[in-house]
């Protein structure tokens, strides 16, 4: 009695555990893309003239940016955790299907964010050509993967 | 013959000035301007720059067909050619006879394909404008002015016009062979030239 109830403890776990890192993968995946979005909505606030460009914050916003695609981003895209198991997910199933692809799009932003501190430096002419190269990335990734509002 | 007799006569076709040169530029600059969008929508570069001006191009040529539907000739204009549901199925009820229709200008079935057109791209044009991708490069010039969670629907509904047009694009070209072949109507040489074979009734 006391081995089955340990075994039926222990194969329930898992499952508990599973449906709480489903939540919490949604959330920090979220919170990510919160924080992606706060710096790159100060590089094309500048970039578009709408943000007074000033070398620091642009500076600081492009380390922020590097510093947050050097997560493993595509390691929160859990079994589960698509748009069709969770109604918080605008993720598309696809991804699923080409883990291998999103994962390259993410390294295509990796990329595009390479160097982009120093890059938006020495006025503000520089910061357009970076958002353009982010923001390519970001469309690439959202045209696939991401399932657009109704 | 007096002329409270028509039955006895046969009415022949007469071709005639149909389509006016505004009218007909009109038509063909939609048309490309249209079919590259789509393209540049689905395939072009992801700075959509040339998508956006090929755009506001599309909002011009709408807003020339609008006030061309109220000054323009009598075969533009939409008091003209909009008709009831009672002209509609008439107009259906012998569509699929295997004879030109001689019609001069839209007919009844036509307007509403041309209402449609209209419309939707006038809503494309309209989700087009508030559209927040949230990509930072293709953001609708005037994605600011809605409430951000429209902005974000927007993309859905731009998505989904997209896909309504084609469809209509592609009803358009099959109608017009449809007249081509089974009816033996050229609608596409009048679209170029301005003339058309046509019967004036009433």
């Amino acid at each position: 009695m006391k081995i089955l109830l340990a075994a039926a403890a222990i194969m329930s776990m898992p499952v508990i555990v599973h449906a709480q890192s489903v939540e919490d993968a949604i959330e920090a995946r979220h919170g990510f893309y919160k924080m992606l979005s706060i710096n790159m909505g100060t590089l094309a606030g500048m970039a578009k003239g709408e943000i007074e460009y000033d070398e620091a914050a642009a500076s600081r916003a492009g380390a922020n940016i590097e510093a947050l695609v050097g997560y493993d981003l595509p390691s929160l895209f859990v079994e589960g955790s698509s748009m069709d198991d969770n109604m918080e997910s605008a993720a598309k199933p696809e991804i699923w299907d080409n883990p291998d692809d999103f994962a390259a799009k993410f390294e295509d932003l990796r990329s595009a964010a390479a160097g982009a501190s120093d890059a938006v430096m020495g006025g503000q002419e520089n910061v357009g050509p970076v958002v353009q190269k982010l923001g390519a990335a970001c469309k690439a990734c959202h045209d696939e993967y991401r399932q657009p509002e109704t | 013959m007096s002329r409270s007799d028509p039955a006895s006569t046969p009415v022949q076709p007469v071709e005639v000035r149909l389509w006016d040169p505004l009218l007909r530029g009109f038509h063909w600059c939609l048309a490309t301007l249209v079919v590259t969008n789509l393209f540049l929508g689905h395939f072009g570069p992801a700075v959509m720059t040339l998508h956006f001006w090929v755009g506001y191009g599309i909002i011009a040529l709408l807003a020339f067909r609008l006030v061309w539907g109220f000054v323009g000739p009598a075969e533009a204009r939409f008091s003209n050619f909009l008709r009831g549901p009672g002209a509609v199925t008439r107009y259906a009820s012998h569509m699929f006879r295997r004879e030109p229709s001689y019609w001069p200008g839209h007919n009844p079935m036509g307007a509403l394909s041309v209402i449609a057109m209209l419309a939707l791209l006038a809503a494309q044009v309209s989700t087009g404008l508030i559209s927040d991708p949230e990509d930072y490069i293709n953001v609708g010039p005037l994605a600011g002015e809605v409430a951000s969670a429209t902005s974000r629907k927007a993309v859905g509904w731009h998505h989904l016009g997209g896909t309504l047009i084609l469809i209509l694009v592609i009803l358009h070209i099959g109608i017009v062979l449809f007249y081509r072949f089974w009816k033996r109507e050229d609608l596409i040489m009048p679209m170029i030239t301005g003339r058309k074979d046509v019967i004036r009734r009433g």
